[in-house]
């Protein structure tokens, strides 16, 4: 008896040490040696860069071996096509990349990103820290293939002056949109002097939200099908092309499309635009007027979407690189690059220590207009995972402003669509 | 041809040892040149029909061969309807550079044709566009043609008409790329009808004077059937280059609105590195190559039989 | 002479007159059209933002911004493009004329069996271009990981199947007694290639150079395959790229992105005025072959 809980007792105590030591082993792993220089791609337009540059600065400080080339790529889309180009090359990877939500699916399918789950581990990165939407949508198949970056969501961005003046009242559901529109808008003899709101039609992100509030399932549960071609999303879209005819709205679509609705808000060309909360700040300084955010109006449900970038590590780069990329990885994903962030930009806090606690009220202190975001945090959903889902936002963009833009019948148009993304999905 | 064959091999075997030297020597100077058109133009081709053959997407290392199936997407699939309208893109865009470049730079090669320095700097002037990066031209064609802020809709706007929606409206979008197109490749037209023109001799239109035919008469029976080559020149390469066409595509419509401008290369590089199938590019590239050669070939025999040579 | 006579003279010659400046008034016209995109890009680069932007827009700039031009450089490495650009096109440009004036020698001029047959590999290249092939060649460039390199730039345009034509049939047209007389001085093929054969054929040596350079300074379609990061970027991306860093606020700074595209043109611009002669007998000489 003796004997053996002796012998059990040193068994234990060398499980122990070699557990202590495994785990020395394997932080150590992902240890940084050696002088390295690596690259950080990501989307951040230009009026981030003055932040971008005092990150990188505050990393390169702390951690004086790495050498962090931040790198532009342009859009997200851009970037996309960029990183696939590199993954098949195997050259010139970044170490970091940012990725729009929507292509991890794909990304993680395909084996992209390198799954960071042992890294998180060694380093003992607070991961519990943030909301459980945003895990999931910067996770694939259960493990973690990146982490949040930059987070936002869609807002009805509105000149407050303008609403003051004219007692505008803002549309909570979408049954008052249609008086909304009307109220707004100035319309005389087919000619818009102001625009009610702009819907952007160069990413089906910003009006997708209008059709899952009023219940359209854009891929079913069984993830091959879409519910796009039913009545219910042919009304919505019905709604939608009835106001741009109206000319209460526009919707905008092509190349110049964002910049031309911005200046458009800007000169007080329309009352509001439907945007992300990511540009309150390029709002803010660039419009003579206050600018406000309202929060999208609902029907059956009024949630929202997680929109914005997570961060990834590419799985092809050598494992020096992908260490350096692990240091620049938590290092941009943790608590005071993100607030830093929060207060400089519109993108949002992504931690619950700053969202649910006194920290988060502080913040709403400095920026009043993030209440109808913070109002509605429990409503803002991952986006939906599927790896066509390129495809799918391609196809229905196109028919969807096709048919608003230049005419046609909205049904069948809906209903072409449908198909064509049922084949997609299906492929 | 027997008989040739064995005089030919007899010459070649009482070639002394130096001579074959001096022509291995020859050869050569040619090698780099051959070995070059091996390694980056006849294996890539071989390689682009091989490809069309698996399913390799670009983000997944492994691949495999299956067959016709990529064909069967294009010529039965859900890739019939857009390669259809690509093609139809594609040659409506190319027969509009033709009808510019060969209309246009003959009506301003007559119109330019004048001895004297204002006019030899004028010339130069509308020449010269063909050498600006089609890309940076682009981008100022689209500020003018931008649809709210646009130079080109304030003036149309000033007459009453308008605003047009240039770039993005599928029934403009093509005309927006055209009008940079027309401004590039007018000049370049004149210039060779002009050279062209020069090298006519006098001694016909005296000819034709003393017959009592008026300007436009000499013009249609000496100078349009005399340039007959140069105007197959410009058909040819005319047609090679613009059915290539990219540049001005990828800057100002990315193939849109919903595909209008959606011309064959764009296309071809759109599935490769935006959508990322490989596989469907590479199909789609083999096919629109046999085309290519198709066009040129038929376009070379017509052209033998019908243009007027001067000799 | 009849009064009737001189009047038809008088006639005549008014018609004649109306005639030339009818000519003048369309060619001004025409060159009044050409020459506007590019008037207009100058002086939006020199707009300030609200000027741009007016309801009614300006055809001179009321206040000139030249800060337009040190803002488009903070945004964009041009410096960088112009080196990328300038050795990548230089490196084309020589390339193609050794290796080409090789082949155009023994094409023209060498005796080896199969040498026309050969020649028709020459000509078959010129219906394959690198828009069609270009899938392969990146898989190939990527495996040599050429990816964001000069030699992925440079190489795949180092021989241009056009050049070998047009070279070929110049050297085809020197007499062959020039080149007996220098081998029996001792020259060898090299000797007789850059000593001969090119000095007498210098202008087409020049035209078929400045082509190729422009071409190369002009190349868009393979830079922007080869090309993923600015640091081997070329000029023809330089501007769009510009563009496209001001993302969503490209309207409000036209006048930057305009400063950047006249950057972007002078030199080619500047390039043509010099050489004009050379490229327009280029050019005549290619459509008479």
């Amino acid at each position: 008896m003796r004997i053996i809980s002796r012998r059990s007792i040193a068994v234990a105590a060398l499980l122990v040490v070699a557990a202590l030591g495994a785990n020395a082993q394997s932080a150590k792993q992902y240890e940084v040696t050696k002088p390295i220089k690596i690259e950080w791609w990501h989307a951040l337009e230009s009026q981030y860069a003055p932040l971008i540059e005092r990150v990188v600065a505050e990393f390169e400080r702390q951690n004086p071996l790495i050498d962090v080339e931040a790198i532009y790529q342009g859009s997200y889309k851009d970037l996309n096509e960029k990183l696939i180009a590199a993954h098949a090359a195997g050259v010139t990877l970044p170490a970091v990349t940012v990725a729009n939500t929507p292509y991890i699916a794909e990304y993680g399918a395909s084996g992209v990103c390198e799954v960071l789950d042992p890294y998180i581990k060694a380093t003992k990165f607070d991961l519990g820290d943030f909301g459980s939407g945003l895990k999931v949508a910067s996770s694939y198949g259960g493990k973690q293939v990146s982490l949040p970056f930059l987070i936002s969501t869609q807002i009805m961005f509105y000149n407050k002056d303008m609403a003051k003046a004219e007692k505008i009242k803002l549309p909570e559901t979408w049954a008052e949109m249609d008086s909304f529109m009307q109220k707004a808008s100035k319309v005389s003899g087919g000619v818009t002097e102001r625009y009610a709101t702009v819907i952007p039609g160069w990413d089906q992100w910003y009006f997708e939200t209008f059709f899952l509030n009023n219940g359209i399932a854009i891929v079913n549960k069984d993830g091959e099908t879409t519910d796009l071609g039913a009545p219910a999303a042919i009304a919505v879209a019905s709604k939608l092309k009835q106001w741009c005819d109206s000319k209460y709205a526009y919707w905008a679509y092509g190349k110049d499309a964002s910049s031309v609705m911005r200046q458009n808000f800007i000169e007080g060309k329309t009352f509001s635009v439907i945007h992300t909360t990511s540009l309150y700040n390029m709002y803010a300084t660039n419009c003579k007027f206050e600018v406000g955010m309202h929060y999208l109006p609902g029907a059956k449900t009024r949630d929202s979407e997680i929109g914005g970038c997570v961060l990834l590590i590419p799985r092809k780069n050598s494992q020096e690189v992908k260490n350096a990329g692990w240091k620049l990885l938590s290092f941009l994903t943790g608590k005071e690059v993100n607030m830093l962030w929060a207060r400089e930009t519109g993108y949002m806090p992504t931690r619950n220590s700053v969202t649910r606690t006194s920290e988060g009220k502080a913040f709403l202190a400095e920026k009043p207009a993030f209440k109808a975001v913070f109002d509605n945090l429990d409503h803002i959903n991952p986006r939906i995972q599927h790896t066509a889902y390129s495809a799918l936002s391609k196809i229905w963009m196109q028919e969807l402003a096709k048919v608003i833009i230049e005419g046609g019948d909205v049904a069948q148009a809906m209903k072409k669509a449908s198909i064509l993304i049922d084949e997609a999905l299906q492929d | 041809m027997r008989e040739r064959d064995t005089a030919v091999d007899a010459a070649r075997r009482r070639a002394s040892p130096r001579v074959r030297r001096e022509r291995f020597k020859d050869f050569l100077c040619v090698a780099p040149a051959l070995a070059f058109f091996a390694v980056f133009v006849y294996y890539p081709l071989v390689d682009l029909f091989r490809i069309g053959f698996t399913n390799w997407n670009l983000i997944r290392d492994e691949y495999k061969y299956v067959g016709f199936k990529n064909y069967k997407w294009l010529f039965k699939g859900s890739g019939l309807d857009t390669w259809l309208a690509s093609l139809k893109v594609t040659f409506s865009y190319t027969f509009w550079e033709i009808v510019i470049t060969l209309v246009g730079g003959i009506l301003l090669a007559a119109l330019f044709n004048r001895e004297g320095k204002a006019f030899a700097a004028m010339r130069s002037i509308v020449f010269m566009p063909k050498y600006i990066a089609i890309s940076t031209s682009a981008i100022v064609f689209m500020w003018i043609l931008n649809d709210q802020y646009g130079f080109l809709n304030y003036v149309l706007g000033a007459f009453g008409v308008g605003p047009v929606a240039w770039l993005n409206s599928e029934r403009t979008a093509l005309t927006s790329v055209l009008i940079l197109t027309g401004w590039r490749v007018v000049g370049y037209g004149m210039m060779i009808y002009l050279s062209a023109m020069k090298g006519i001799s006098k001694d016909y239109y005296e000819a034709a004077e003393l017959d009592g035919a008026g300007a436009l008469k000499r013009f249609r029976h000496i100078t349009l059937p005399l340039l007959s080559p140069t105007t197959l020149f410009l058909f040819v390469t005319t047609f090679i280059a613009s059915m290539k066409v990219f540049q001005s595509i990828d800057v100002m419509t990315a193939g849109g609105p919903y595909e209008s401008t959606n011309v064959m290369v764009y296309w071809i590089y759109d599935l490769a590195f935006v959508q990322f199938r490989v596989d469907r590019a590479a199909v789609v590239a083999s096919v629109f190559f046999v085309i290519l050669l198709a066009f040129t070939a038929a376009t070379m025999k017509i052209s033998n039989k019908s243009v007027h040579y001067d000799s | 002479m009849t009064n009737q006579a001189l009047a038809a003279n008088v006639r005549a010659r008014r018609l004649r007159a109306a005639a030339t400046v009818l000519q003048y008034a369309l060619a001004i016209a025409i060159v009044l059209i050409v020459v506007f995109p590019l008037y207009w890009m100058i002086i939006s680069s020199l707009k300030t933002s609200e000027e741009l932007l007016q309801a009614v827009p300006s055809l001179w700039p009321a206040q000139f911004r030249w800060r337009n031009y040190a803002d488009a450089l903070a945004m964009a490495p041009f410096g960088r493009y112009f080196f990328n650009t300038v050795v990548m096109t230089v490196g084309i440009m020589g390339l193609q004329l050794v290796i080409g004036s090789f082949a155009a020698y023994g094409f023209a001029k060498g005796q080896f069996p199969g040498r026309d047959a050969l020649f028709i590999v020459v000509l078959g290249a010129l219906m394959i271009p690198i828009q069609v092939t270009f899938v392969p060649i990146y898989g190939m460039v990527a495996k040599l990981h050429w990816i964001n390199t000069f030699a992925g730039l440079i190489v795949p345009h180092a021989v241009s199947a056009y050049m070998i034509f047009l070279l070929r049939q110049t050297f085809k047209s020197v007499d062959d007694s020039f080149l007996e007389a220098a081998r029996l001085e001792g020259m060898g093929r090299v000797g007789v290639i850059f000593r001969i054969l090119v000095p007498m054929c210098k202008p087409t040596m020049m035209t078929v150079g400045i082509i190729s350079f422009i071409d190369g300074w002009n190349a868009y379609f393979w830079p922007k395959m080869v090309t993923t990061t600015s640091f081997r970027r070329t000029i023809a991306q330089g501007v769009y790229e510009l563009k496209r860093s001001y993302a969503g606020l490209e309207t409000m700074n036209q006048n930057q992105i305009m400063a950047g595209a006249v950057m972007a043109v002078v030199p080619i611009v500047v390039l043509f005025i010099v050489l004009q002669k050379y490229i327009l007998s280029g050019f005549s000489k290619a459509a008479s072959k």
